[in-house]
C-alpha cells in the first residue's frame, strides 16, 4: 500500500525528543529505514511522522572509555560497525555480526539502533551484543535511562521503548573487551538472507556467555556460564530455553538441531 | 542449413563476438517497458483475491468510483472475454468465483499510482469461501471439487489436447511405445518410486508491464514488456474480435523473461481499463509480490516412475505417470504436459515405454512456461531414478546411463529414429565426467574432507529437449539495405537475454560476407513494421531466424547481383563480392560499390536502375507432425539438443549443510555460432536450475493461501551461491537443418542439474531424496532413517572413457575458476 506521511528531520536532540513528546504513536522513527519503509510499504504500519533522526550529530559515531566502556550512536551503520578501528580490535564480535547482516546495500544503510529496536527474534545484531551484556541508553524530554537489553526485548518486535522514546545508543561495559568469541547464523542461501537460526559466544578467563537467535519469541541470552564449564552443560540450559518455531524457513525440531550443533561447534573452538 | 554452408575458413560465426546490446545495457540507456510514459497516460492497479476458492457475493465499487482522480473502476461482471493460449478458460477478470489467491477481481485506473493504490482498497468484495482443492492427486479423486465445471463447454486446439470434462483434467495425453507388458515380463528388475516438486517462479528483472490504448474504431496499441509480440496480438484479436491489422504491439528492451512472458498476461486488462477510460493509454505495473501470485508460475509435478531392467544394465519397459498441477488455469502448462510428455524419459531408449501425462486443476496460481518447460521438473524425477536403478541393479550409474543413452538408430517415445545427426549425448556424458574426476576423489578432495569433516560426492546426469511447437511455426527476417551499405535486419524474436540477437548479426554478417559493423539489428519489435515470427520460447529462435536471416542474406546479394550485372556488363554468375562492392570475378578492378546500389543506382549520364535493396527470408520447420491422440506417434521435434551435468557436492553429514564444489556443464550445440554466447546460457541456466534444485519453490497454507510471495522467503540464488569452479564445455555434431550446423540451448542448462545435485548428495552421505528444493534440513531428515553413503562418487567401478566411441569433436568455451 502506497501511503502519505509527514518527513520530518530535525537536527537537534532536543527538537525530536519534542516531536516525539507531541505526535507520540503517531510518528516512527527512521534510521537506516531498512526495515521501516518495508513495514510501510507493506502496510503494516501507517505513520502520520516518519522522523529521521540521522540528521542529529551527536548519535553517531563510536567511542571508548575505560570507565564506561563502547559507546555507540544510533545511527551507526553495519558497514561502520564492520570497519571501525575500536570495534575491530576490542569487541570483533560487534564487526562479526554487522557483516553478516543483509547484503552490502543493506549494511550501508541498516543502524545499529533501528536493528535492535525492530526487536526481531532473529535480528543479527541482538545476540552478539546480548552476549557482550550490552545496555541500551534510552532518552525522553523527561531524562535518560539505561536498559539492560537482556531486559529490552518484550516480546515478537516489541520493546520497553515508549512512544515519546528514543534509543540515543548502545553501551557495552569495559568487562569484556577483547574477549574471545563465536558466533554462527543459519541461512538458506549464501547470500543476503535472515537467520533462521543463530548462536553468538564470549568468553573470558572466567565468563562464558551464550546469545541465541531465532529460536524464542525475542533473542535471549542463557544465564552466565563459568568460562570452564562442560559443554553438555551448556546444551542442557539451551535445550531447555530455546523453543522455536516451524514455519516456512525452516522445521523446529532443524533450528533445534542447528541451535545446538552450532553452540558445541563455537565451544569447541573457543 | 547446414549443408549450404563451408565447414571451414567462417570469419563471425564460431566467435565470441560481443552482444550488440552491451553498451545500452551497461550504461542505463536501453528503455523498458516500465521506462515508458505515453502522452496522456493513466495508471491502473488490480485488486486481488484474498482467498484458493471463493463465490463472489458482491463487488461494490462506488467508493472507489468517487475517489477524486479515478478514471475507470472494472470488474468480471462487465467483461465477457475468455482468453487462453490452448484451452480458453480464463477471464481477464475473475467472474462469479475466484479459482487461486492471487486472482484478479478488480482493476481501476487513475491518474496516478498512488490514486489508483488508494482505490482498490475501497472496493469492497464480499466473497463466500469454498473448499478448495490444493493437490494434484486428490483433484483426481471423484468427489474432488471441480475448479471448471465448464470444462466441456471450453473452446480448445483440438489437435493436440484432450480436456476430460467433469473432472479436473485440462488435458490428458497419452504416449504408447512398443509392448509394456512384455517389456515387464523380460525384466529382471522392476523398480518404480515417485518424484515431486513444487511451484516456482521464474522472478525475471523486470516484472511484467504493459501500456494498452483502446482508441476510437477499434485501434488497439500496446506497448508491453512480452517475448511474443504476434502471440499478444493474435490471442489479442481472437478474444475481442478484432482484426488482426487493427492492432499493434511494441515490444521494447525486456529485462528478462524465462517462459513467464511468452503469453499474454497483462495487455487485455490494461487495454480494458483504457477503453474504459475514454481511450486514453493505461499501464498495469506489477509489483514483486504480484509476480508471486496474479501472474502465473512454473508448475508443480508428481511423476511416478516404474522401470523394468535386465541384470545388463538394459531398461526394457517404463512406466510413466505426470500429474501437473497447473493450478487455476491451463495456459501453457497443458503443452508442457504433452512436451514433456514426449520427454519423459530423458536421454534414455526405452523400447517399451508407456507414460500418461495429465494436466490437473488446482485452485493454486496457474503455471505456464517457464525455461524447460517441464523438463526440469521431470529430469528431476528421471535422473534421480536412473541413479536409483542403478544402485538397485549393482552398477555405476554413469555406466547405466552410456548404455542406455540414446544414439543413432535408438528410437524416441514418440517413435522418431535419432540419426547421426542428432547429436551426441554419450559425448556430453563422457565430457563431464572427465572434467570433474568421476568416480574417484583427487588428492586434494581427499584433503578437503579430511580438513572439513564433510563428505564429498560426484554425480553425472544427462538431459535432452526439443522444442515444444506447432509443426508449421514459421518465421521471417527482412534485410534492408541502407544508403551507406550497410544493413538494418527486422524480425520478431524478443531479445530476452539470450543474446540471439547478436549471433543472429554474425550469422547475416558471415552470409553476406559483410564486417559485422555493417550489420545494425534494432532491438526494439512493433507488429506494424516488423515481419511476422510466432514466439521467444522453445529454444527455437536461433534454428529458425537463423535459417530465414540466411536467406534473407541470399535474396539481397542475388537482387544486387541483378543490378551489379547490368551495370558492370556482366552475368550474374561472373560476379562475386566482398564487404563493400561487387566486382568482377576474374577483373576485380571492375566494380560497384554496394553504397551505388543500395537505394538505386544512378548510371553516368543520371539513369537509374534498380531501387531500394531489400532482401527477404523465411523459414518454416519442415517434417513436423501432429501427435496420435492415442499412442503419441509422429514426430513433434525440430531438433534434439542433448546436454550433460557434473557434480560435485560436499556434504555436511551431521547438518546436512552441503557446498557445491564444481559443476560442468556440456551441451551438443550443433555449432556455437557464439561461444560467449553458449557459456553465458550454460552458466545462467545451471544457476537458475540451482535455485529449483536447493531452494526455491511456493508454500501455501492449509487454504490454499500463498505463504511466501516475496524476497524475504523465497530466496534465488546470488553471485555467492554460485559454485566454487565451473567448466561450460560444448560439443559440435551439426544439425542438418540448424543454421550452420547449430541447434537451441537457451533452456537446456537448467534441465537435470537438480537431479545432479540429488545425486552427488546421495553418494556423498547416502540422504534418500525424492522432493526438490533439497534443503540441509530434508538431508538432514533423510539422514535420521540411517542410511549408508556409497563410497566417494561411485556405486559400481570407475568407468573407462576410452571404450566409449567418439564421434565429434569437444571444444572448450572457457573454463572459470572463482577466487
Amino acid at each position: 500500500m502506497l501511503q502519505t506521511f509527514s518527513y520530518v528531520a530535525p537536527d537537534s536532540r532536543k527538537d525530536l525528543l519534542a516531536i516525539l513528546n507531541k505526535e507520540g504513536t503517531r510518528a516512527k522513527i527512521l534510521a537506516g529505514g531498512t526495515d521501516l519503509m518495508v513495514d510501510i510499504r507493506g502496510g503494516k504500519i501507517a505513520p502520520a511522522f516518519v522522523v529521521d533522526i540521522k540528521k542529529i550529530a551527536d548519535l553517531k559515531g563510536v567511542s571508548y572509555s575505560a570507565t564506561e566502556g563502547l559507546s555507540i550512536g544510533a545511527v551507526t551503520t553495519c558497514i561502520e560497525l564492520v570497519t571501525d578501528k575500536t570495534i575491530v580490535a576490542k569487541f570483533p564480535i560487534i564487526a562479526d555480526a554487522a557483516s553478516r547482516l543483509g547484503s552490502t546495500q543493506l549494511r550501508n544503510r541498516a543502524t545499529i539502533a533501528g536493528n535492535i529496536c525492530t526487536a526481531s527474534p532473529c535480528a543479527d545484531l541482538s545476540c552478539a551484543m546480548l552476549a557482550l551484556g550490552a545496555s541500551v541508553e534510552i532518552a525522553s524530554m523527561t531524562g535518560t535511562r539505561i536498559v539492560k537489553l537482556a531486559d529490552f526485548f518484550t516480546g515478537v518486535k516489541t520493546t520497553v521503548i515508549k512512544a515519546d522514546e528514543l534509543v540515543t545508543r548502545l553501551i557495552v561495559a569495559p568487562e569484556l573487551v577483547n574477549a574471545k568469541f563465536g558466533m554462527e547464523k543459519l541461512k538458506r542461501i549464501k547470500g543476503h538472507d535472515l537467520s533462521l537460526a543463530s548462536v553468538a559466544v564470549v568468553k573470558t578467563g572466567t565468563l562464558l556467555r551464550v546469545a541465541l537467535g531465532s529460536c524464542a519469541p525475542t533473542p535471549i541470552v542463557l544465564p552466565d556460564f563459568p568460562a570452564n564449564a562442560p559443554l553438555a552443560s551448556i546444551l542442557e540450559v539451551a535445550g531447555k530455553t530455546i523453543k522455536p518455531i516451524d514455519d516456512v524457513r525452516a522445521s523446529k525440531e532443524y533450528r533445534k538441531m542447528m541451535i545446538m550443533t552450532f553452540i558445541e561447534q563455537i565451544i569447541l573452538r573457543l | 542449413m547446414f549443408e549450404n554452408v563451408p565447414d571451414n575458413g567462417l570469419k563471425y560465426v564460431g566467435k565470441g563476438v560481443d552482444r550488440i546490446d552491451t553498451v545500452e545495457k551497461l550504461t542505463g540507456k536501453a528503455l523498458y517497458t516500465c521506462d515508458w510514459l505515453v502522452p496522456g497516460m493513466l495508471f491502473g492497479k488490480i485488486k486481488t483475491s484474498p482467498h484458493a476458492r471463493a463465490r463472489i457475493i458482491k463487488i461494490d465499487t462506488s467508493k472507489a468510483e468517487k475517489l477524486p482522480g479515478v478514471h475507470a473502476v472494472i470488474t468480471g461482471n462487465e467483461l465477457d472475454y475468455r482468453m487462453g493460449l490452448y484451452l480458453v478458460d480464463k477471464h481477464i477478470l475473475a467472474k462469479g468465483v475466484v479459482r487461486h489467491f492471487g486472482e484478479a477481481v478488480a482493476a481501476v485506473s487513475a491518474e496516478s499510482w498512488e490514486v489508483a493504490h488508494h482505490a482498490i482498497g475501497l472496493i469492497d468484495v464480499e466473497y463466500e469461501v469454498l473448499e478448495a482443492v490444493l493437490d494434484p492427486v486428490e483433484a483426481l479423486k471423484e468427489d474432488a471439487p471441480l475448479v471448471h465445471p465448464d470444462l466441456g463447454k471450453y473452446d480448445h486446439v483440438r489437435e493436440a489436447f484432450t480436456p476430460v470434462p467433469g473432472t479436473n483434467i485440462a488435458n490428458r495425453m497419452k504416449y504408447r511405445k512398443g509392448d509394456l507388458e512384455q517389456g515387464f515380463r523380460e525384466a529382471d528388475f522392476i523398480i518404480e518410486r515417485r518424484y515431486t516438486n513444487p511451484s516456482v517462479q521464474h522472478v525475471p528483472m523486470e516484472t511484467h508491464v504493459s501500456i494498452g490504448q483502446w482508441s476510437v474504431g477499434d485501434k488497439i496499441s500496446i506497448i508491453t514488456s512480452a517475448q511474443s509480440p504476434f502471440t499478444v496480438r493474435n490471442l489479442f484479436a481472437h478474444s475481442f474480435k478484432i482484426p488482426h491489422e487493427n492492432i499493434r504491439i511494441q515490444i521494447p528492451y525486456v529485462g528478462g523473461g524465462f517462459g513467464g512472458k511468452a503469453g499474454i498476461h497483462l495487455e487485455p486488462l490494461a487495454c480494458c481499463l483504457s477503453r474504459k477510460s475514454g481511450g486514453r493509454p493505461v499501464k498495469l505495473q506489477a509489483t514483486r509480490e504480484e509476480e508471486f501470485s496474479l501472474l502465473p508460475c512454473r508448475s508443480g509435478l508428481v511423476y511416478n516412475i516404474k522401470t523394468g531392467v535386465k541384470k545388463s544394465g538394459k531398461i526394457v519397459a517404463q512406466q510413466m505417470t505426470m500429474y501437473w498441477d497447473a493450478g487455476a488455469y491451463a495456459d501453457y502448462a497443458v503443452n508442457v504436459t504433452r512436451a514433456s510428455g514426449y520427454s519423459a524419459a530423458g536421454p534414455y531408449e526405452i523400447p517399451n515405454a508407456w507414460v500418461d501425462a495429465l494436466t490437473i486443476y488446482t485452485n493454486k496460481p496457474f503455471g505456464t512456461a517457464y525455461r524447460g518447460f517441464g523438463h526440469v521438473e521431470f529430469s528431476w524425477g528421471i535422473e534421480r531414478h536412473m541413479d536409483l536403478i542403478a544402485k538397485t541393479i549393482g552398477m555405476d550409474s554413469l555406466k547405466f546411463r552410456l548404455l542406455n543413452a540414446m544414439k543413432p538408430g535408438s528410437t524416441t517415445l514418440t517413435g522418431e529414429v535419432i540419426s547421426e545427426n542428432t547429436g551426441n549425448v554419450t559425448r556430453c556424458m563422457e565430457a563431464v565426467a572427465e572434467s570433474i574426476n568421476y568416480g574417484q576423489l583427487t588428492g586434494a578432495e581427499k584433503a578437503r574432507e579430511k580438513k572439513t569433516g564433510r563428505k564429498i560426492g560426484k554425480s553425472v546426469v544427462a538431459l535432452h529437449k526439443a522444442p515444444a511447437m506447432p509443426s508449421f511455426t514459421g518465421t521471417s527476417v527482412i534485410l534492408r539495405m541502407n544508403e551507406n551499405g550497410s544493413v538494418s535486419a527486422t524480425f520478431s524474436l524478443t531479445e530476452i537475454g539470450a543474446g540471439t540477437y547478436t549471433s543472429v548479426a554474425q550469422i547475416i554478417a558471415e552470409t553476406l560476407k559483410f564486417p559485422i559493423e555493417k550489420v545494425h539489428v534494432p532491438i526494439e519489435i512493433d507488429t506494424n513494421h516488423d515481419p511476422y515470427d510466432w514466439q521467444t520460447v522453445a529454444s527455437k529462435g536461433l534454428l529458425l531466424t537463423g535459417n530465414a536471416a540466411i536467406l534473407a542474406a541470399i535474396d539481397l546479394i542475388r537482387k544486387a547481383y541483378e543490378i551489379a550485372g547490368q551495370v558492370l556488363r556482366a552475368s550474374q554468375c561472373d560476379l562475386d563480392h566482398d564487404g563493400e562492392k561487387v566486382f568482377l570475378k576474374h577483373h576485380p578492378a571492375k566494380f560497384v560499390p554496394f553504397s551505388k546500389l543500395a537505394v538505386g543506382y544512378a548510371y553516368p549520364g543520371g539513369n537509374g536502375i534498380g531501387g531500394p535493396l531489400i532482401g527477404v527470408g523465411r523459414y518454416c520447420a519442415q517434417g513436423l507432425s501432429n501427435l496420435d491422440k492415442e499412442t503419441g506417434q509422429g514426430n513433434p521435434a525440430l531438433d534434439w539438443t542433448y546436454g550433460a551435468h557434473g557434480l560435485i557436492v560436499e556434504v555436511d553429514p551431521k547438518t546436512g549443510a552441503y557446498t557445491i564444489i564444481k559443476v560442468a556443464s556440456a551441451f551438443d550445440v550443433g555449432r556455437a555460432i557464439n561461444p560467449a554466447a553458449v557459456r553465458g546460457q550454460a552458466i545462467g541456466g545451471m544457476i537458475q536450475g540451482l535455485g529449483t534444485a536447493m531452494f526455491e519453490g511456493y508454500y501455501y497454507d492449509r487454504a490454499g493461501r500463498l505463504l511466501n510471495p516475496s524476497f524475504t522467503d523465497n530466496k534465488i540464488p546470488t553471485s555467492l551461491d554460485i559454485p566454487e569452479e565451473v567448466d561450460a564445455i560444448v560439443v559440435e555434431t551439426p544439425q542438418i537443418d540448424g543454421p550452420f550446423g547449430a541447434r537451441g540451448v537457451g533452456e537446456h542448462s537448467m534441465i537435470a542439474i537438480c537431479g545432479a545435485l540429488g545425486n552427488a548428495i546421495e553418494k556423498a552421505v547416502g540422504a534418500n531424496l525424492t522432493h526438490m528444493p533439497i534443503r540441509p534440513q530434508d538431508i538432514w531428515k533423510a539422514l535420521q532413517t540411517g542410511a549408508k553413503p556409497d563410497s566417494p562418487g561411485i556405486s559400481g567401478d570407475v568407468v573407462n572413457f576410452a571404450e566409449a566411441p567418439l564421434c565429434s569433436t569437444r571444444r572448450d568455451s572457457g573454463k572459470h575458476k572463482k577466487r
